[in-house]
């Protein structure tokens, strides 16, 4: 490799083979995401706030001053109507399918490199519209026409060249690539990177370049790509392949499939689940005759109930249309059943109770038959799908929240961590768990987390509760513990009962057990969350293990000790 | 008859023995359903392994039974948790079981049966709570399912005719000091017994093995502190 850099350029571009493509740049997407998502119009000055800084600007909000990674307090000071408008990654995805679906009139596949910036091969599409020129010339006025957006088109081979090339709405010619992006700057590379981390390393590469005095991109590609590799690793490589005007990888058509959904209206309102479920495997099997005529499957299937005051109940739930070919229509019956028997009874959260207007079906996650992926060695085993349909089996017999299933969550303490839904159901954990929680609970993990807290008595030597102060600091160090029994024991309750326990009869307290002996301790441990909330907790936590028997996982919160979790 | 020795006695009962056996034409063979993968460290405790079919009684610690399943469970089985509300799900992941390959049944109520019986047919490992409304006949369907299936069932609790039965005689911690440090190493005593385990005995485990525990020993700051008073 390391004799390539010494060959003429034009010879070492012959041998690299590029696609030639077109790309559709939207200028500043995340803020025209937001505008269009808020209903601004372009004329007002709008900017997109991410962490300390604005991340998309507008241009009426440029021609005022404000520029990208400004702060809140200098964007403010430069353009005091400044509409400032929160990041959304989803909604910049979500909004640009209008823009791909809008591209995809002119030309048969796009690739959406990311929002805001779609790749599309230039070849055969150029050659169906005449020419290059009338290929970008169909895009802009079908994006605009559409999607209602602004945005610019150019053509060129490889990556780097085509990106730049759309910025500059230029039509770069064949095999001209290398010498377009020659006396361009290093930190253009950055372009080319299209997931944040990414695009993090390829600044972080770009600074340390421009610091070693390579300022252009023809600098750079004219090292030998040996000690490229040797000093940079493969970040490097990229950036150097890339720079050269080479195609890492060729574009990754998308073809869209659009969600299936069949609506059922109530002539008069229906209230009654019996009624709703034999809707239900209606509309199930109109569903499923939609999917088949279409040629697709479903991953996942949306029931959303609309009532009669306007609110709606939606759950998406998980399921494998294809493989239960016949029996879509009742396992279809079944879901909606358990929807709606919770809710219009009561037991589950959502919406008032009201008779229901309309039922809606909707197929999401849409791929065409045969092209579902599927385990690296052979398919589906056949003890998954044995389990899976046990699981909706015993759904069917307890219901649907009966049956559950758990994912790790983030959070400090150990009821915390764990989300648990009905088996089948989906969403999406609200605390993340990269985040760094700090205060959490260190690792073992108890084997048994109380569904609530107990009480629980800790006592010093002499026989007096234990405190905790505001600094952390506690009255005396514990000695014994006393930990609730189980009500149902009879020998505590007789015990109980018995005069010499202090009292008669049940006064409403807990069945305390016995004292036992403390053998060691760690704590407290301060957790303070959410102290900005009404729902603040202020806590402090310790582990304590008995002698001969399981540790505990206590906290003191409120001037008194509640058990949390048991590691038995 | 009487001037034989022991062991002409044992070989002719023994030749008898194999006589019938040919004749009848059964041969018994020794019992070799195919065992779910197991920790190491549990291996003192089921020497044949987690055999398929089996029942499997623990009492006093549910971090054991997580620890008996989790190998299977990350080895690609089916894990079914019934009737046990208060099981802490990080611990289990912490211990290895696939959590996507888990399903929680807290509370099967007055169909216990029923959910267990479906659990036993379609899951691998199947982990039941100790307050479950099952009778003595149900217990004895269970299990002759269990072994019928190849599922492994692992139970809270006393379990009348299990094939092993764990029993935690007591649990000590490590790494905790007074006011310092934190839980990280428990050792275990625990008794086995069982139909097909022959006479009890104590075996020690170790679980949670933490290589930090020996530098970090518990008390070595309060000792130093005496010698310096």
């Amino acid at each position: 490799m390391s004799t390539r850099a010494d060959v003429p350029r034009g010879v070492g571009q012959a041998t690299v083979s590029t696609v030639r493509r077109a790309v559709l740049w939207v200028p500043d997407w995340p803020v025209a995401a937001a505008m269009t998502a808020a209903g601004l119009g372009s004329e007002v000055p709008a900017a997109v706030l991410h962490g300390r800084g604005m991340v998309a600007v507008s241009a009426a909000a440029r021609a005022a001053g404000v520029k990208r990674g400004m702060r809140k307090r200098l964007a403010q000071r430069a353009c005091p109507e400044l509409e400032i408008l929160p990041y959304d990654e989803g909604r910049d995805s979500r909004e640009f399918e209008a823009v791909a679906a809008a591209a995809e009139r002119v030309v048969a596949g796009v690739e959406v490199s990311r929002p805001g910036l779609l790749m599309i091969p230039a070849d055969g599409a150029a050659r169906f519209h005449g020419s290059e020129e009338a290929l970008a010339e169909a895009l802009v006025s079908s994006i605009a026409d559409y999607a209602g957006y602004e945005c610019s088109v150019g053509a060129a081979d490889g990556l780097l060249a085509a990106i730049v090339a759309a910025r500059n709405s230029a039509l770069v010619p064949v095999g001209g690539s290398a010498d377009y992006l020659a006396s361009l700057p290093i930190d253009t590379l950055v372009l080319a990177a299209m997931e944040r981390q990414h695009r993090e390393a390829v600044e972080d590469l770009a600074g340390v370049l421009s610091r070693l005095g390579l300022y252009s991109l023809h600098d750079f590609t004219a090292l030998p790509s040996a000690d490229v590799l040797a000093r940079f690793g493969p970040a490097g490589m990229w950036a150097y392949r890339i720079g050269r005007g080479e195609d890492v990888r060729p574009p990754v058509l998308r073809r869209s499939e659009d969600d299936i959904a069949v609506e059922y209206v109530f002539e008069e309102p229906a209230q009654r689940v019996e009624q709703l479920a034999l809707v239900a495997a209606h509309v199930a099997g109109q569903l499923d005759a939609a999917l088949l005529e279409a040629g697709v499957r479903c991953g996942r299937v949306c029931i959303a109930a609309r009532t009669e005051r306007g609110d709606s109940l939606e759950r998406v739930w998980r399921t494998d249309v294809g493989s239960r070919s016949g029996a879509f229509a009742k396992h279809m019956a079944d879901r909606v059943r358990w929807q709606l028997e919770g809710w219009l009874s009561g037991t589950s959260q959502g919406p008032e109770p009201a008779p229901l207007v309309s039922l809606t079906v909707t197929a999401q996650d849409v791929i065409t038959l045969g092209s579902e992926q599927a385990y690296l060695w052979g398919g589906v085993s056949g003890a998954d799908a044995r389990a899976h349909r046990t699981l909706e089996r015993i759904q069917g017999l307890i219901g649907a929240d009966g049956v559950l299933s758990v994912r790790e969550q983030g959070g400090r303490d150990p009821r915390d961590r764990v989300l648990a839904l009905p088996w089948g159901q989906e969403s999406t954990p609200s605390r993340r768990i990269e985040h760094p929680w700090p205060g959490r609970i260190p690792d073992p993990a108890p084997a048994t987390v109380l569904v609530s807290s107990q009480p629980l008595a800790l006592l010093d030597a002499g026989g007096q509760p234990v405190t905790v102060n505001r600094r952390l600091g506690m009255s005396a160090p514990p000695t014994w513990v006393r930990l609730p029994v189980d009500p149902r024991d009879e020998r505590m309750a007789a015990a109980r009962r018995h005069p010499s326990s202090g009292h008669v009869g049940d006064v409403g307290e807990p069945s305390w057990g016995l004292p036992q002996p403390i053998e060691s301790w760690a704590g407290p441990w301060p957790v303070v969350e959410r102290w900005w909330a009404p729902d603040s907790t202020r806590g402090a936590y310790v582990q304590i293990a008995v002698r001969e028997g399981p540790a505990v996982l206590a906290s003191f919160s409120g001037g008194a000790w509640a058990l949390e979790a048991v590691y038995d | 008859m009487s001037g034989d020795s022991t062991e002409t006695r044992l070989a002719r009962a023994r030749a008898a023995l194999g006589a019938v056996h040919q004749k009848v034409g059964v041969e018994r063979v020794p019992d070799e359903a195919p065992a779910l993968p197991l920790a190491e460290a549990l291996g003192a405790l089921l020497p044949q392994g987690l055999r398929r079919g089996q029942v499997v009684s623990v009492e006093g610690a549910t971090s054991l039974m997580l620890a008996l399943g989790a190998a299977a469970s990350a080895a690609g089985s089916w894990t079914a948790i019934v009737g046990l509300p208060r099981v802490g799900v990080v611990a289990a992941a912490r211990r290895g079981i696939e959590l996507s390959r888990l399903a929680l049944m807290p509370h099967p109520g007055v169909q216990a049966a029923q959910v267990v019986g479906a659990c036993v047919d379609g899951m691998d490992v199947v982990m039941l709570g100790p307050r479950l409304a099952l009778s003595h006949a149900d217990r004895r369907r269970l299990a002759s399912r269990a072994r019928e299936r190849g599922s492994v069932l692992i139970v809270a609790g006393q379990w009348d005719g299990a094939n092993v039965s764990l029993k935690v005689e007591s649990s000590r911690w490590r790494g905790l000091g007074s006011g310092d440090g934190r839980l990280r190493e428990r050792e275990m005593t625990v008794v086995v017994s069982g139909r097909s385990q022959g006479s009890r005995r104590r075996v020690n485990v170790t679980l949670d093995v933490d290589p930090g525990v020996a530098w970090a020993r518990p008390g070595a700051r309060t000792v130093i502190d005496e010698e310096v008073a």
